[in-house]
């Protein structure tokens, strides 16, 4: 699943392991879900909304809208 | 290398990680005086049930570290990776266990102990372990 993980981590000038730390998950997680190897439960979903006070559809990028947009 | 790959384990991957080495270590100094008696000793029944018990505890042991590890782990990234591991490595070690068993039965191959299914299951999730371990490493993960 596409998402903007990295981004908004670069913004605030946090390296994966900073990321890593605030959500208390290994830094190969924050990794996998940057390059969208892994899909993080919706639990740890939340906990990255919350970390970046966003709602969760502007961090991850719903795979049936991307589709339709890409339509 | 192998220190930074010390340290991105996780506290579930290292207390896992002791424990088979524990029991690998348990295994090597049980499994030969077990086999001398066994080839040099008139052993009786009873004793042959202790000791094909005592042979396979570490082994147990090591299965047993694999479910307490899956249950200890809290990064749901490595709980994940593990358990596609564990699919990918079952699926091996029966396929090859059903294809033997009708070349062997079909005389084609030599009757094997049923122990080396757990060494296949076990050295198959070691390869892909190490394959993916190596495989991040190369992807600068």
């Amino acid at each position: 699943m596409e998402n903007r993980l990295r981004l908004l981590r670069a913004e605030r000038h946090w390296s994966q392991q900073d990321l890593a730390g605030r959500l208390e998950v290994s830094r190969q997680s924050v990794n996998a879900i940057e390059t969208g190897k892994y899909d993080p439960s919706l639990p740890l979903a939340f906990r990255i909304a919350e970390l970046f006070e966003l709602p969760i559809e502007e961090i991850f990028v719903s795979p049936s809208r991307r589709s339709s947009k890409a339509i | 290398m192998f220190a930074a790959k010390q340290r991105d384990l996780t506290p579930a991957q290292r207390a896992h990680v002791r424990r088979t080495l524990w029991l690998l270590i348990a295994y090597a100094v049980i499994l030969p005086p077990l086999v001398w008696l066994r080839s040099h000793r008139h052993v009786t029944d009873v004793l042959l049930l202790a000791m094909a018990i005592v042979a396979s505890l570490p082994v147990l042991g090591m299965f047993a570290s694999w479910g307490r590890y899956l249950s200890d782990e809290r990064d749901e990234y490595h709980q994940a990776v593990v358990l596609r591991r564990i699919a990918i490595a079952t699926n091996v070690t029966m396929g090859a266990a059903v294809v033997w068993g009708f070349l062997q039965a079909f005389g084609l191959m030599p009757l094997i102990e049923t122990y080396w299914v757990a060494f296949v299951w076990v050295v198959t999730q070691g390869a892909f372990g190490c394959f993916a371990l190596f495989s991040r490493s190369g992807a600068g993960d």
